[in-house]
């Protein structure tokens, strides 16, 4: 695979702030994924990439390509038939407890049976086990930064489908994890909501700056918030292009929109997503 | 309050249409249309009902038969959903022990009672054996379906938080799935009440199903149907209590019928 971006990808952190204080190194090292059944299906073929400590990477293709079976695979909710996935130098394939997952579907993921403090404490007391009133300041501290901290005592379907999801990004953030994994977790919200999450999870990443995967079909989206963008082919889905996204931070969603190089970059990505599925296997431009 | 009295209009024409027809038994049975012994006026049994309620003889027939409801009932609900959580989250539990399931459920349970009272005589573990073994088919059957039915979504989420089956069943899976647990507990109510004054009348020495064949023998109709009445209210209180204690511990969830 003639990956244009190979020579400087693996190992080298593509943020030149250097900043890696939340963050562990992600390597997914030529992963494969056949579905069984009467006619066997390739989801993935020798999917490989190096995510930087405390980068962010987006994952962008067309729809039914396998974005989300490779995240499940990272985040080590299914097997893959082939290859690993490393945090830091520890091989974690198969396992789940490593990484937190941002689900698509966020009414699903809040448990409703539980208050929104609750469902946030759901994510770090069972192995914390703090006292009641610093596992509510850690709740409060989580609310606050995503503006919700007046909302403890709700429960989630009191709340609109933005701020469940705003529920869901304070509780994935209070456990501290090392990456964030995130399936489309935008795309079930109105544009003007979704914009507003884009500039809260930039700023939340600003802070904490975990390693972060964010697979989307959404082309905007995944060059607002990347400091790379890997494209992913048709099925069977590999990694046919990685494109660097040299806009300065912090980014702000109406002028980034305007600017001449996210146009170019937009344009680009497009262009090559759009290509029918035949031509995918010709080498990228 | 003002909802409580519209819903109460709401209901008169049913409320006096159970009115109308004791007053034509009252009618019939006081001027000899029917046979008064069998068919006594209403206002008799109401006043053997009454004297049953200030005499205070109704509590120990009562207590007996609620113990005996209570423990085979508790213990049916319990194993039922235990069993349920099993086989809807592992299959080979699951294939396992549905096909002896599926022999056993469609038994109508008290067939069994001549067997059990082999086994077990006729004391009070015949009867809680019995009214756990009605309680637990149509849980387990609801337990299976709601422990299937709870989102992956759900699941996953945990996964990822680190948690272990043990604390995902006890954490996620019982608490989504209580909705159908409780759906079914509500249909097993109803049975264990059923064979529990069956199992009384087979094989009883106390309890308000030994009360009401008793009474029938010594030809004290009255009082037979003051015992049905107490029944009736029993039953009538008994899913009140359900009613209230179901919509308490699934207030998230949207109610599925009016």
């Amino acid at each position: 695979m003639n990956v244009r971006s190979q020579g400087k990808a693996p190992e080298a952190p593509s943020s030149s702030l250097g900043a890696s204080r939340g963050g562990e190194s992600l390597t997914i090292t030529s992963v494969d994924k056949t579905f069984g059944g009467k006619r066997e299906v390739t989801a993935l073929k020798e999917v490989s990439l190096a995510v930087a400590p405390g980068e962010f990477l987006s994952i962008i293709g067309p729809s039914g390509c396998g974005k989300s079976t490779l995240l499940q695979i990272v985040a080590g909710l299914m097997m893959p038939s082939h290859g690993k996935v490393f945090l830091g130098a520890n091989d974690v394939t198969g396992e789940s407890a490593h990484m937190v997952y941002l689900f698509q579907q966020y009414s699903k993921s809040l448990l409703p049976w539980m208050t929104v403090e609750e469902n946030v404490m759901f994510a770090f007391n069972h192995r914390l086990h703090l006292r009641k009133k610093a596992a509510r300041d850690r709740c409060s501290e989580y609310l606050e930064m995503v503006g919700l901290d007046d909302f403890g005592k709700y429960y989630p379907w009191q709340l609109s489908g933005g701020m469940q999801q705003r529920v869901a990004i304070a509780r994935a953030l209070s456990s501290e994890p090392k990456v964030l994994l995130m399936d489309e977790p935008f795309s079930s919200v109105d544009a003007l909501t979704r914009m507003e999450l884009h500039a809260l999870v930039q700023e939340l990443w600003e802070r904490k700056r975990f390693t972060a995967l964010l697979v989307t079909h959404d082309v905007d989206e995944a060059i607002f918030l990347a400091d790379r963008v890997a494209v992913l082919t048709h099925r069977p889905a590999t990694i046919s292009e990685i494109v660097g996204v040299d806009l300065s931070r912090p980014r702000r969603p109406v002028e980034v929109h305007e600017n001449p190089r996210f146009l170019e970059m937009r344009h680009h990505l497009l262009n090559h997503l759009l290509r029918k599925p035949e031509q995918s296997d010709e080498p990228p431009v | 309050m003002n909802r409580l009295y519209r819903k109460a209009l709401l209901f008169l024409p049913g409320v006096a249409f159970i009115v109308a027809v004791f007053a034509a038994i009252q009618v019939a049975a006081s001027n000899g249309a029917v046979n008064k012994v069998i068919v006594p006026p209403p206002t008799a049994v109401v006043g053997v009902f009454w004297h049953l309620i200030v005499s205070g003889a109704f509590i120990v027939p009562l207590f007996q038969t609620l113990v005996l409801l209570f423990v085979g009932y508790g213990v049916g609900c319990a194993l039922g959903v235990l069993l349920g959580i099993l086989m809807g989250s592992f299959r080979p539990v699951y294939l396992l022990f549905e096909p002896l399931t599926e022999l056993l459920r469609p038994i109508p349970k008290p067939a069994l009672l001549p067997a059990l009272m082999l086994f077990l005589g006729l004391g009070p573990s015949m009867k809680i054996t019995i009214i756990a073994l009605s309680t637990f088919f149509p849980v387990l059957v609801n337990a299976i379906q709601g422990t299937r039915a709870v989102d992956p979504t759900m699941l996953a989420m945990a996964r990822t938080f680190g948690y272990r089956p043990a604390a995902i069943i006890w954490k996620i899976v019982l608490p989504a799935a209580a909705p159908y647990y409780l759906a079914g507990m509500r249909i097993s109510l109803g049975i264990a009440l059923v064979v529990v004054i069956i199992a009384e009348m087979l094989a009883g020495k106390g309890g308000i199903g030994f009360a009401l064949l008793n009474n029938q023998r010594d030809f004290l109709v009255q009082p037979t149907y003051a015992w049905v009445l107490v029944l009736a209210l029993l039953g009538l209180s008994l899913n009140a209590l359900f009613t209230w204690m179901e919509r308490r511990a699934t207030f998230w969830h949207a109610p599925s019928s009016t």
